[in-house]
């Protein structure tokens, strides 16, 4: 086979994996090809809208477990390759060095055994480091079962790695991988949290990971727990979710026509409420089996089901305050907050720094008035109706959406 | 009658002029500055050409970080990077605002001048950030890694300083094609030149990765999410004409 058709192979079983981001990296520089850049950097966008930065492949599609979500599962016929060590390193120079990409992420079915797979992904990253002298960003795969000394050894030379959850339970981890337990991916995930603060230079861009939305009937609060647990327990950068895309027939899978992008994308809108917001999951989900609300943003959501706390004052509330507000951001708190030491606010005011009033206007003062007379007292039935968010109910925002948002407003927010 | 202030085009000779012009408590509606090369004289105005004293320049910088910060000076430094029509008076009221509000500048949203500034400089800088990654370098026979592009802003500078920082173990061209503006770097400098019939070819070896990449970027478009409006919504098509993938 050649590296045409295994880059075609290979590439396209990697393309469900969500995790592409490049940015963060703080691993230090001495010599050599390239650099990271610590906001990351978007080479190209697929004709699905998301954002290309590494290059992404699987190091084989050849597997000797059969997860029933998975298209590499032993049991599907399908087409198999393998890549050497020298091929992926040889890949990731060249695209480099022409700008296609920022570097490397390195993910693989488990060929052989656990061991023999982690060993080639260690091999292809020792190359890249060692034989080219690359400086760029790597973001390798954990492979549970894999020894914790080799993982240890391609951590130091990685500036990412990740451990899949795969799935929000471990019910459902026993339903569809039968071959994997929750040890087997808590335990390298563990390792590495404490390898990471122990030693210098050890995946300095931190760990991820990610899970398949959709493929079973855990909720969204279970999810949104399980996220929480997973930043707190083991410092995880990010975690992802994935909608699941039907690829199998199989019948312990929920039955999906497509892959549940709208779920997908309120569930990441709640992820950044927690991390960068402060909201906790019970705030924003009334009971376990609770689902986010598909038609408003889960901001939105939360503040319809405590109006009594609004509206606010925006001359007066303090960031806190101003930050849950729907449509006031984190740059738009700030702005207020610097702004109103000048002069109070009014609407136009805020329109000029960017808060979108279209959500804002339920829930904000300015000096006292609201923005039309009418919206006082205005029932959460008739505001939700309002805001109902029709254009992502037909196009949903997808993927590295938050990514891209980090991305920009380094790149270009206040220059 | 209008005083005309000629500058030789760059940056710093344009903050020569505006030195000369805050200096000698000239009238700023009636100072235009205006570049050598646009010039066109009108026997009724007075012209004045002054010369690029990098020393004035650094005085400048110094005052303008002082009045404001640094982020404000690359503000400016953006907005002078832009190919809006005289980007030169805008800047220029610009200053005389900074010398009165100081710090406060940044926050005078409903002011004119602040507002098409602040849009100059975002323009650029998004334009910029673009570019470091759709920027795409061949393999040529000379031994150079060689990049084309035309931006909207003249931003090749700030581009060729990004990628001397990446592409720091390789000699390599980046050529701003619409304006005949090519920048070199050696391995130990930067250099910016003007040339106009620049002809450099992929090696053999470069086409083959070229299609190697055009296989990768096939292969990762998820079918059942399509959505080509996201697509160019990200990537417009006026950066389309270089890249590899999109031809
Ligand atoms: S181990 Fe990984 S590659 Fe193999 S079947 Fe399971 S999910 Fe797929």
């Amino acid at each position: 086979m050649d590296i045409f058709e295994k880059l075609e192979v290979l590439g396209a079983a990697a393309k469900y994996d969500v995790s592409c981001a490049s940015s963060g990296s703080k691993r230090e520089k001495h010599f050599g090809i390239g650099s990271t850049f610590s906001a990351g950097i978007c080479h190209s966008w697929t004709d699905d809208g998301r954002c290309i930065s590494l290059l992404k492949v699987l190091f084989t599609n050849e597997c000797i477990f059969d997860c029933a979500y998975c298209i590499n599962r032993r049991s599907n016929d399908i087409k198999r390759a393998t890549f050497t060590p020298q091929e992926v390193a040889e890949l990731t120079i060249n695209f480099y060095k022409r700008n296609y990409i920022e570097g490397l992420f390195l993910s693989s079915a488990i060929k052989n055994s656990p061991d023999w797979t982690m060993e080639m992904l260690f091999r292809t990253v020792w190359l890249l480091r060692y034989k080219y002298q690359f400086n760029g960003y790597i973001h390798v795969k954990a492979i549970p079962y894999a020894s914790l000394d080799l993982i240890r050894k391609t951590g130091f030379l990685a500036d990412r790695m990740s451990v899949n959850i795969e799935l929000p339970s471990e019910k459902s981890l026993r339903l569809l991988c039968p071959n994997k337990t929750k040890e087997s991916i808590l335990k390298p995930m563990e390792f590495i949290t404490k390898v990471a603060e122990e030693e210098k230079n050890f995946v300095s861009a931190g760990q991820s990971t990610q899970m398949i939305i959709g493929a079973t009937d855990d909720s969204d609060y279970k999810i949104i727990n399980l996220s929480r647990h997973l930043y707190k327990k083991f410092k995880l950068k990010r975690v992802y979710y994935s909608a699941y895309t039907p690829v199998n027939h199989d019948p312990r899978i929920l039955k999906v026509d497509s892959p549940p992008l709208l779920r997908e994308h309120r569930l990441y809108q709640a992820d950044w409420l927690i991390r960068v917001y402060n909201f906790s999951a019970d705030e924003l989900f009334k009971s376990k089996d609770e689902n986010l609300d598909l038609e408003v943003d889960p901001k939105v959501m939360w503040a319809l089901r405590n109006l009594d706390r609004f509206p606010i004052e925006v001359n007066r509330a303090s960031y806190e305050e101003l930050i849950r507000v729907p449509g006031i951001g984190i740059k738009s708190a700030r702005r207020i907050i610097k702004n109103r030491i000048f002069h109070s606010l009014d609407f136009e005011d805020l329109k000029k720094m960017g808060v979108v009033l279209k959500r804002a206007k339920y829930f904000i003062t300015c000096n006292g008035k609201t923005f039309e007379r009418y919206l006082i007292d205005l029932p959460p039935e008739k505001i939700k109706q309002k805001l109902i968010d029709k254009n992502s109910l037909q196009r949903p925002q997808q993927l590295s959406f938050f990514d891209r948002e980090v991305f920009t407003s380094v790149i270009t927010g206040e220059i | 009658m209008y005083k005309i202030f000629l500058y030789d085009g760059t940056f710093e000779g344009f903050m020569c002029a505006a030195f000369h012009i805050i200096s000698e408590g000239i009238d700023k509606d009636r100072a235009i500055i205006v570049s050598k090369d646009e010039y066109q004289p009108m026997f009724i105005d007075s012209v004045r050409e002054i010369q690029n004293d990098f020393k004035t320049f650094l005085e400048m910088r110094k005052g303008i970080i002082e009045k404001a910060d640094s982020n404000v000076f690359k503000k400016i430094y953006y907005a002078f990077l832009s190919d809006t029509k005289d980007k030169e008076g805008y800047i220029l009221r610009y200053l005389f605002l900074l010398l009165t509000h100081g710090k406060k500048i940044k926050y005078l949203y409903s002011n004119d001048i602040v507002n098409a500034v602040e849009k100059m400089a975002k323009n650029v800088s998004r334009e910029i950030g673009k570019y470091m990654g759709l920027m795409r370098f061949c393999d040529t026979d000379e031994g150079f890694l060689y990049a084309k592009f035309e931006p909207k802003n003249d931003i090749i500078k700030p581009i060729a300083y990004f990628f001397k920082n990446r592409l720091n173990e390789f000699c390599w061209v980046v050529h701003d094609v619409k304006r005949n503006k090519i920048a070199i770097y050696d391995k130990k400098r930067v250099q910016f030149l003007t040339c106009s019939n620049l002809k450099l070819e992929a090696t053999q070896q470069d086409e083959m990765f070229q299609m190697l990449w055009k296989t990768y970027f096939k292969a990762m478009a998820i079918e059942e999410r399509k959505n080509l409006k996201l697509q160019q919504q990200n990537m417009p098509k006026r950066y389309w004409k270089y890249l590899v993938e999109k031809n």
